[in-house]
C-alpha cells in the first residue's frame, strides 16, 4: 500500500477519534497539533487503527511514534 | 525539619556531587553544576525583581528552568503556586487573584496573566562559578512551601497551603518506610508539577544525587514511559494505576530487570492489575501509597507481596499502615472511633496535616475537627474517603463518600463542571457521571435536561473554564432526569444510559 492510500485510509479513523472533521493527516501532525489527542484518545486512535489496517502494533512501535509520519512509515512496514 | 531533609541535602548535592545528572528532559541531561547555576541565577532575578506577597506563581513547564525555580523560590523562603501552562488563563488568574500572587516566573513566552511581575526564566544560568556557595535563606518552618489549588465544588477552585515542616515530615516518614536511594539511582517523574506527587518524585532523587527522568507535556505518557525504562534502565518509578492499565497489552514486551522500587499512588490499585505488572518488573519492591493533598502527598502505605497473600477489598489493594508521624482512624460522622471492621470515614491527623484551605474559614470548620488521643487533643482531617480497618490496622479502602472522583489522577468535584455546565445551559440541570469506558479507564458524561441545541458549544463553553480533563468526553440530552425513591436524580440511572 502506497503511503497517500494509508493516509486515505487514516483520515476517517483521525476524524472519528477525535471527533474533528476538519483534521488534515500530514506527517508532521503532533499530539500538539490536535485538541482531546492524550493519552485516552491516543489509545483509542491505536485500537481503531489496528482493527483498520487488521494490524497489531508493538510498544516500541508506539514509543518511537513521534508523529503522524512515523505511525505512516510503521503502518507500512506492517503491511 | 524542611532543611534537615530538603534543602540542606539538594545543596549538598550541588556542592560535592555536580558532575551527576541531576535531570534527564526530553532525551537531553542536566548535571547538579546546572540545576545549581540556574537556581542561583533565577534567585538573584528574584531579589532584583522584588515582590510583596510570599506566594509566587510558577508556569509549570517540562524544563530545567522550572524544577530549578522551585528551589530557587526556597532558598528564598518563599512558597510556589504552580499555574499549569495548559489550563485556561482564565483559571490561572483566578488562582493568581486568590493567593495574592504579584510575581509569576515563567519559562515560556507567552504569558497571558496581567497585573503581576513576570520573570522571564528561559535560558537562565550564572556565568559565575560561586553558586556552589550558595546557601538558603532562613525561613521559619510554618511559612509555606507550595499552594496547590484543587477542584472546589463551588466552581472556584480551592487552595491547600503545605508548610515547609509539612513538606520535612514527609520526606523523614517517606525514606524512613525504607527506600535505599543512592546517587546511581535513576527515577521517572511523571506528575504535572500541579499535583503532589510531582514534589515526592523530583525531591527524592535529588535529596540523594540522583537523576530525575520527566515526561514531556506534547509526549504520550504511557508508552514515553515505557521508553524510559526500557532506554534509560529506570530504577525508581511512581505511577498511577490508569496508566499501568494502558500498558496492559502490552505486558508481555516489558521486562524491566533494572526498576528496584515501583509505587503505586494517586487512585485506588486493583490486586490483579497490579499481579500481571509485577511480572513486567520482577526485581522491584512494590508499594500502594495513599494520602490527600491536605495530608502533603502520602499518609498511609502498603507493601505488595510478590509471594504471600495481598489484603483488599473488592479488588483494590489494601491502603495499609500510617506512615510514621501520621495518626489515622475511622470515625463515624459524630466523630467515634469504630471498631476494627466497621466501616466510616478515614481521619488523618499529624506532622504532614496542612494548616488549612487557603482564605476558606467556611470550608475549615467543615473539613477538620480536634479529638483526644491518648491523652493529647489532635487536629484531624476529614479526607472523605470510606474505608474500614482491619485487626492487624490495615486500612481497606471502599470509595468516596462524596461525589469527588479522580480523573487521570486528579481529585474532580462533578459538582464544578455541573456548576459550569448549568450557566452554559441558563440554569437547567446538568449532571456529571464518571464511567468506566471499554479500556477500563475512568471517563466523565455529562446529562443535559432539555435542548441542547449544539453540544459543540457546551464543551468549547466548559474548556474556557476548567483544565481539559475535567472537560465530559459525552454529553447527553435528555427530555428528563430519572429519579430515585428520595426524589433525587438517578445517577446511577443515568449511568446506564451511557453507551
Amino acid at each position: 500500500m502506497e503511503r497517500t492510500d494509508i493516509v486515505t485510509k487514516l483520515t476517517p479513523i483521525f476524524k472519528k477519534v477525535f471527533n474533528d472533521d476538519s483534521i488534515i493527516i500530514t506527517d508532521g501532525l503532533t499530539a500538539n497539533d490536535v485538541a482531546n489527542w492524550d493519552s485516552l484518545s491516543h489509545m483509542l486512535l491505536i485500537a481503531e487503527v489496528e482493527t483498520g489496517f487488521a494490524i497489531k502494533f508493538k510498544l516500541k512501535d508506539l514509543n518511537k511514534m513521534r508523529n503522524v509520519g512515523d505511525m505512516i512509515d510503521i503502518i507500512s512496514s506492517k503491511l | 525539619m524542611f532543611y534537615e531533609y530538603v534543602l540542606t541535602p539538594f545543596f549538598r548535592m550541588v556542592r560535592e556531587s555536580g558532575t551527576n545528572n541531576a535531570f534527564c528532559i526530553n532525551e537531553r541531561f542536566y548535571t547538579y553544576n546546572e540545576l545549581g547555576s540556574c537556581v542561583s541565577a533565577i534567585r538573584e532575578k528574584i531579589r532584583l525583581t522584588g515582590y510583596k506577597s510570599r506566594n509566587v506563581g510558577l508556569v509549570a513547564n517540562d524544563d530545567i528552568e522550572t524544577y530549578a525555580a522551585i528551589f530557587a523560590i526556597w532558598s528564598e523562603g518563599l512558597a510556589y503556586v504552580p499555574l499549569h501552562p495548559q489550563q485556561p488563563a482564565e483559571r490561572s488568574m483566578e488562582i493568581i487573584a486568590q493567593a495574592d500572587i504579584d510575581l509569576v516566573i515563567s519559562s515560556g513566552i507567552n504569558n497571558p496573566f496581567t497585573g503581576v511581575k513576570i520573570i522571564e526564566s528561559a535560558g537562565l544560568q550564572t556565568g559565575e562559578k560561586d553558586f556552589k556557595n550558595q546557601s538558603p535563606e532562613e525561613a521559619p518552618e510554618e511559612a509555606l512551601a507550595y499552594i496547590l489549588f484543587t477542584s472546589g465544588s463551588t466552581g472556584k477552585p480551592k487552595g491547600v497551603p503545605l508548610m515547609r515542616s509539612n513538606v520535612g515530615a514527609f520526606m523523614k516518614s517517606f525514606f524512613e518506610v525504607g527506600f535505599d536511594v543512592t546517587a546511581a539511582d535513576r527515577c521517572l517523574q511523571c506528575f504535572d508539577l500541579t499535583f503532589d506527587v510531582s514534589v515526592q518524585s523530583f525531591l527524592t532523587p535529588l535529596t540523594r544525587g540522583a537523576c530525575v527522568y520527566t515526561i514531556p507535556h506534547d509526549q504520550i505518557k504511557y508508552s514515553y514511559v515505557y521508553g524510559l525504562m526500557d532506554d534509560h534502565r529506570l530504577t525508581f518509578g511512581v505511577m498511577a494505576p490508569s496508566m499501568i492499565r494502558y500498558l496492559r497489552p502490552y505486558f508481555d514486551e516489558i521486562n524491566s530487570q533494572s526498576m528496584r522500587y515501583c509505587i503505586l499512588t494517586a487512585e485506588a490499585s486493583p490486586v490483579e492489575l497490579i499481579r500481571e505488572w509485577s511480572a513486567c518488573i520482577p526485581q522491584a519492591e512494590i508499594y500502594d501509597f495513599y494520602g490527600p493533598t491536605e495530608a502533603t502527598i502520602y499518609c498511609t502505605y502498603y507493601k505488595y507481596s510478590r509471594t504471600g497473600i495481598n489484603k483488599d477489598l473488592n479488588g483494590m489493594l489494601s491502603i495499609g499502615k500510617p506512615m510514621n508521624g501520621v495518626h489515622a482512624i475511622i470515625t463515624d460522622e459524630a466523630r467515634n472511633i469504630l471498631a476494627a471492621g466497621s466501616k466510616g470515614e478515614l481521619c488523618i491527623s499529624g506532622d504532614q496535616l496542612t494548616a488549612g484551605y487557603w482564605n476558606n474559614p467556611e470550608k475549615n470548620k467543615e473539613s477538620f475537627f480536634e479529638l483526644e488521643l491518648d491523652g493529647v487533643t489532635e487536629r484531624f482531617y476529614k479526607t472523605g474517603d470510606l474505608c474500614y480497618m482491619d485487626e492487624a490496622g490495615d486500612i481497606m479502602y471502599s470509595g468516596r463518600l462524596d461525589f469527588q472522583v479522580k480523573i487521570q489522577g486528579y481529585r474532580i468535584e462533578l459538582g464544578e463542571i455541573e456548576h459550569h455546565a448549568r450557566i452554559c445551559v441558563n440554569g437547567r440541570n446538568a449532571i456529571a457521571v464518571a464511567f468506566q469506558n471499554s479500556t477500563g479507564n475512568t471517563e466523565i458524561a455529562l446529562f443535559v435536561e432539555g435542548d441542547l441545541e449544539n453540544p459543540v458549544l457546551l464543551t468549547d463553553y466548559l474548556k474556557s473554564k476548567m483544565p481539559y480533563y475535567m472537560v465530559p468526553t459525552k454529553i447527553i440530552r435528555q427530555d428528563n432526569f430519572p429519579l430515585n425513591t428520595n426524589g433525587k436524580v438517578d445517577r446511577n440511572k443515568l449511568k446506564a444510559l451511557i453507551a
